[in-house]
Order: C-alpha cells, then structure tokens, then sequence
C-alpha cells in the first residue's frame, strides 16, 4: 500500500428520500461513472449506459463533465446533456454540489471549492419526544372533549359503560390512524414521526369539535340555518389541512405536490358532497332544517309572529310548483 | 298466476294497511289491536255457525249478477290483479271499488277491465264514471246489449238496519272462486271522515268491489277493506254512494285517457272539507300543565297517548299520536289525511346541557321521506322562532307537491318550545293531499294553537 493520496472530489449516491445511499472518495481523476466494471463508480441501473459519464479536469483548473455513449444522457442541475455532450461543473465558494441524474440513479458531486454550509443545531424533528408536554396536553384535551361529547349524549345511568366502550374504540380508532400514518413515513422516510401524526389527528379533531359547536351554537343563537348546512365545507378544509401535515412527514421533499393534493382534496370532496345532496334532496346543503336546540337563554335572534312566518312559507310555492311540474314533464 | 293473486292481496291490504296504520302509529300496537270481546264472540260464532238456508237463497238470487272484475295487462292477456263487481242496471251498469280498477283508471296505456260472470263468461267492460272519495267505480259493459242483464237493487236508505242482523257479502276471494259470506251489520264505523259500515264478516283479497246484501238481496253496501289486524273487522261503502254514482254516471261516456285530472278534482273537493272540518272542530282542551298544546277533538280522528319514565335516568316523556282512520286510495298511494303528534320532555334528571342535547336529538330525528320522488318533489321548508304571545318556539314548516296532481301539497309542521331549559314540548303536524292556501290555513291554525296556559 502506497502513500494516501488526498481527496480531490466525493460523489454520493442519493437515495430517494434524500439520504446518501453511497459515497465514493475521488482520489485520482477522470471519475468514470457507469454500469461496466471497468468504471470508478459502478451503476447497477438498467437505465444508464456501460461508460455513462466521465468527470475530469481541464488544463485550465476547470472540473468538465462529458457524456458518454448513453440514450438517456445525463440531468445536470436540472440540464439535460446529451450523448457527448459537455458541462462545466459549477465550482468556486458560490457553488453548490450539483446534482447528476443518469437513468435512475441521482448522485451528487462534491468539491473542495463548495462552500461548507454550517454545523446545524440538533433538535429531534418530528419525534414522540419532541415538545412532549404540548402532546401531552393535545391528549388531555382531546380526551376531555371526547368524554364530555359522551356524556352529553348519554343518560347518567348509561354513561360509564358507554365511555368505557367509546373510549377503547376511540383509542383504537386513533392508534390505528397515527400508526397507518406512522407506517407510510416509515416506509418512505425511514422514520416513523409517530409524535408528529398523533398531533396532527389531535388538533384536527379539535379543531372539527370547535367547528362543529360552534357553528351549531351560532346557527341557533342567530338563527342562521345555512351556518350548519354547509358544515361539509370547513369539515373538508379540515380533512385537507389534516392530509397535508400528516403527508408532511411521509412526503417532505416535495412540499408543492402535497400542498397541491391537499388542496384537490378539498375541492373534489366539496364539490362530491354539492353534487351529492343535489340529486338526494335537490338542495346544495346537507341539513335539511337547523335542529341545533341549545338553553332558550343562548337565543338571539328575536321571533318573529305568525304572519311573518307564514309569509316566508307562501314563499316556498313557486320553487314547489316548478320543480313539480319540471318533473312531470320529464 | 300465484303471483298476481299475492298482488291483488297486496293491493287491498293496502287499503287495509291504512287503516290497520292508525293502530300502528301507537306506540303499543298489541293493546288497541285486541277487539272488543262481544264482537270477537259474535264474530267467531258467525264464522263456526252453518251457512244458513237463507245464504243459500241470497246467492242463488245474487249469481247471475255478480261478476269478477280483472285488470289485464293489455297485449299480454295476464290478469295484473282481480276484484269483484255487480250489476246494478239491466242496460250493464256495474259497481266496484275504484282500487279494483285503479290501474286501468291511471294506466289506461298498458291496462284493460274483463268482467268474468259465475258461470265464466267474459266481457270487456270500461268506466264511466269514478268517486275516489268513497272508493267507487261505475262500470258498463263494452257493446253491451239493450235489456240483457239481471241487476242487483238497493235497500233504500230510509231502512234503517238494526245492529246484528245478519248480511252477506258477496265476491271472489282470492280468485279462488265466487263466494257468500255471512256477517252482522253493526252500523257506521265510529270516526270515519266518510261513513263505512262496519261488517262483522271475513273480507278478504279479491272480494273488494262485491255487493253486501240484506236478507231480501237488496244492496246495502260495497266490500271494500278489512282491519288485518283484528278478526272479521271487515268495512262497507253504504250502498246510498254508490246509487248516487249511478244516478250521476249513468248517461256518463267512457272515461278516456289517464283520470289523474279526476282524482285530482275529487281530492280538491274533500281537502276543501277536510280543512274546514279540521279547522272548525278546534283542540281538546288542557293537554299540558304548561302550555296549550294542539291535540285534535276525535270526530273523526284518533288519539292515543302514552308514558315513558326514562329506566337510565335520563328524559321522561309523555307522547299523543292522532291520526285519522280515513285515507284516499289514489293508486299507487294513499293521500287526503290530517295527523298531529307531540311529546312532551321532562329532563329535571338530566341538566341543562344534556337535556338540551337529547331535545336536539329528538328534533332532528323527523323524516319527510313519505312517498318517492316519482310521485312527490323533494321537501322545501321555512323556519324561523315563532313568538307566540311570549312563547318562543322554533317552527319548521316543510311542504312538498305532488306531481301526478297538480295544486297539491303535504305540509308537515315541526315545534319546539324554548321557553325552559330542562323541559319543552315538540309536536309535528302533518296534511297530506291539501291546496296551498289550505297547507297554509292548517299550518298556520296549528302554530297558533300553541301558547303558554293562562
């Protein structure tokens, strides 16, 4: 074994979830890169050709890129290089580790020009650990709403064998949820960011707690029936907001197409439901009257008499009597 | 075959099932289902007892001018379902139940009228003449021959009968053959819109359209339903409809085309009155401690009441059922009756928030899914509170129209009062088959019956 020679470049396979698969140390240049042997770096992608680039220096101190004899060339930075072409490797302190896609495979060619970017501050992202008092009180609070939903709807004789039953299935139903999250991140991330879905489902069931109260509450004090007729609407922001943070932790290098889904998500689910209460009850809400009755004291909205009530049922006619004689005809 | 027959069984219970309904809407349909013990006796003394010599007599009489009336689906010759019928004219006038003919009377398109006689000729028939009201149909022979035919007559309504004497009813059960059944008249059935007499006798599928004659063969009524609830409960039209549909009918031309505008006009006529009837008999009076709660007089309605202390600790309530007996078969439907309901909460063991959440619950577990969208637009409603001298109440007035007869609607009123946080009441009315001004005039009686007790 001879004297180390020094490192002159590293190109590093990157994995899809961004992690580096594997790292070679350039210790004498050109780099060759493809599926033969006979090459530096050695490809196992059908994808790339047996010399599929080449990376060596120029006299003038530059670091040239050339493409071999592939059909599919090679993705610098974006830049698609055909066969035989060439491309300056970006170097100097401005310079950052460029990207190389040949077929499948992406890797990252490092040089001693890159700038280093700083040590980073370690904080655990997206672990059951992290901020455990807040997911403490996530749960809490989850389970006190839950329980109280329980105990309103029951009669005190029933109530502690009903939240005995509700509680295991709702612990079930949760765990169940966090942990088909947990297994997507772990199979597309390589990390299970339990603690993360575990808040996400929290907070979003809430947050439907909150929507749904309070929008009842409203639609009752105010008596504005359309309020809780259309609670399908923030129910789907809520499912799309709950999709996109959960797919944070599954998806996090393409933030835009899980913003994108997300959103989609929202519209289509909306615009399902429209359509849906259309053709079962030939209104676009879902309620067909307010039925929220809370304490008389919570009442705002100031009765009206008879006469004007029944103003507003003669107003129904025409509405009645087109879609009848509509219908006839059909 | 077999099938067609279940159907034409099917059919009458349906008028039947109206009646037997009243009953159901009761929250213990095993106490009113139980008969009266003196009708049952006499009832199954009637059924065990030999026919007499005089049924004999009656039938012997009656044979040549009963008739069975098919429905034939057209160019399929395969009888769609079989009623009964008979002569009333010696020109071929005949009288059945308008549900024995309702669908040649509606499809008109896909569906003609035989008449089968006792000694199994046929001959097409059509209507003249329809009184949906009573359930009637007049009948004549097509090309029928000028002085040909044996008809029945009728008892003349200054007769009065006694109740007991004996009757027979006269039909095809079940196609199963032509058949005299004995029974006892036991005059008009208490609370009926229209009058029905009732027979204590065994009706049955297939007979509806026969005559009900008296000791000298003289029509006293028209079979037409039974109680499948009870025994022998069986119901007659009092033969005085059905001379005044001949009388009006007798002259009348073939109906031609589908009779919706004729079921329509007649169910006008009786919402006209049954609104004003409704309106003008008023409410019973102290029904709840607290407030004036609507609950019909029973002139020809039916109330039944019931208790439910919660066994969880939870809401007491008390609840009132009225429903009329009274229901116009219109085909594939029943329409043209009133109905009130209201329970009355008592959450004091259960708290504010917990009643006001099982109050909730109650009030929003109303359907107003009664018939489908073929025949009915989906419901459109109005709500708002409704002040009622202090009294608030949430009010839901929700009305759908029908789309075989125009002008007509069902109107359902849903109330809640919202005067105590541990108790209210809520009552819901029902119209079904009513005008616009009268859906409004009942709706609008209905919500001012409601107030606090002074």
């Amino acid at each position: 074994m001879g004297e180390v020679k020094p490192t002159l470049a590293v190109i590093e396979v990157i994995d899809r979830d961004g992690s580096v698969r594997h790292s070679l140390s350039v210790r004498q240049w050109p780099l060759r890169v493809g599926r033969a042997l006979s090459n530096d770096l050695v490809l196992d992608d059908a994808h790339t050709a047996a010399h599929h680039f080449s990376i060596a220096p120029t006299d003038d101190g530059q670091v040239l890129l050339t493409v071999g004899d592939s059909i599919n060339g090679v993705q610098a930075d974006g830049q698609p290089l055909a066969a035989g072409a060439r491309w300056v490797v970006p170097a100097g302190p401005a310079g950052r580790p460029p990207t190389l896609v040949a077929g499948r495979t992406t890797m990252r060619l490092r040089l001693p020009e890159h700038l280093l970017p700083p040590e980073q501050r370690f904080t655990a992202a997206r672990v059951l650990t992290q901020d455990l008092p807040t997911l403490a009180a996530l749960v809490l609070a989850t389970a006190l709403v839950l329980g109280f939903g329980v105990w309103l709807e029951n009669d005190p004789e029933l109530f502690p064998k009903v939240l005995g039953t509700s509680a295991i299935s709702m612990l079930g139903f949760g765990l169940g949820w966090a942990g088909l999250w947990t297994l997507l991140s772990k199979v597309f991330t390589r990390q299970g960011h339990f603690g993360w879905h575990l808040r996400v489902m929290l907070v979003a069931v809430l947050a439907w707690q909150v929507v749904t109260a309070g929008t009842a509450l409203l639609a009752f004090a105010f008596s504005w029936p359309w309020l809780t007729d259309f609670n399908f609407v923030p129910g789907y922001a809520l499912l799309g907001a709950m999709l996109y943070f959960h797919l944070q932790a599954v998806e996090p290098h393409h933030p835009l197409r899980t913003r994108s889904l997300a959103v989609a998500s929202v519209i289509v689910g909306t615009a399902l439901s429209l359509w849906f209460n259309l053709q079962g009850t030939d209104r676009t809400g879902s309620e067909l009257y307010m039925n929220h009755l809370f304490p008389p004291s919570l009442r705002v909205a100031r009765p009206v008499d008879t006469e004007s009530f029944m103003t507003g049922v003669a107003e129904l006619q025409p509405v009645l009597d087109t879609k009848a004689k509509k219908d006839a005809n059909d | 075959m077999r099938v067609h027959l279940t159907r034409r069984v099917a059919l009458l219970a349906a008028v039947t099932g109206v009646l037997g309904h009243a009953v159901q809407a009761a929250p213990e349909p095993a106490a009113p289902v139980k008969a009266p013990p003196e009708a049952a006796a006499s009832a199954s003394a009637a059924a065990s007892a030999p026919v007499s010599l005089s049924a004999r007599k009656v039938y012997e009489q009656a044979r040549s001018q009963l008739v069975q009336i098919r429905t034939v689906l057209k160019g399929q010759a395969s009888q769609t379902s079989v009623g009964s019928g008979f002569f009333v004219t010696r020109e071929g006038h005949l009288i059945t139940n308008f549900h024995v003919v309702s669908e040649a009377a509606l499809k008109p398109a896909r569906h003609e009228l035989v008449l089968v006689t006792a000694d199994g000729r046929e001959a097409p028939v059509h209507i003249l003449m329809l009184d949906v009201l009573h359930d009637l149909a007049l009948l004549k022979v097509q090309d029928a021959k000028p002085v040909a035919y044996d008809a029945l007559g009728f008892r003349p309504e200054a007769q009065k009968l006694a109740q007991g004497e004996r009757m027979y009813s006269l039909g095809n059960p079940l196609d199963v053959g032509f058949a005299v059944i004995e029974g006892n008249y036991n005059g008009l059935v208490e609370r009926s819109f229209y009058p029905q007499i009732f027979f204590a006798g065994s009706l049955s599928g297939g007979m509806s359209g026969g005559p009900a004659l008296d000791q000298e063969g003289r029509v006293i009524g028209v079979n037409v339903a039974r109680r499948v609830d009870g025994e022998q409960v069986s119901f007659l039209v009092p033969a005085a409809f059905a001379s005044a549909l001949l009388a009006r009918g007798r002259d009348a031309p073939p109906l031609k085309g589908e009779a919706w505008p004729i079921v329509t006009s007649q169910l006008m006529a009786h919402q006209e009155a049954l609104t004003e009837r409704f309106i003008a008999q008023g409410w019973k009076p102290a029904t709840h401690p607290r407030y004036t709660v609507p609950v019909p007089r029973d002139l020809f309605m039916r109330c039944w009441g019931s208790s439910e202390p919660s066994r969880t600790g939870g809401l007491d309530f008390e609840r009132s059922d009225c429903v009329m007996d009274t229901r116009i078969f219109v085909g594939d439907f029943n329409t043209g009756t009133l109905a009130t309901r209201h329970e009355a909460y008592d959450g004091n063991k259960l708290g504010t928030l917990r009643f006001a959440t099982q109050y909730s619950a109650s009030f929003r577990n109303e359907g107003f899914a009664r018939l489908g969208p073929q025949h009915q637009t989906k419901p459109q409603c109005h709500e708002d509170y409704v002040d009622r001298q202090g009294l608030v109440l949430r009010a839901v007035v929700c009305l759908r129209a029908y789309k075989k007869l125009p002008q007509l609607y069902d109107v359902s009123v849903l109330v809640a009062t919202l005067d105590q946080p541990q108790a209210g009441v809520q009552g819901r009315f029902d119209a079904q088959g009513v005008s616009y001004p009268n859906a409004m005039k009942l709706a609008r009686h209905y919500l001012e019956a409601y107030a606090w007790v002074k």
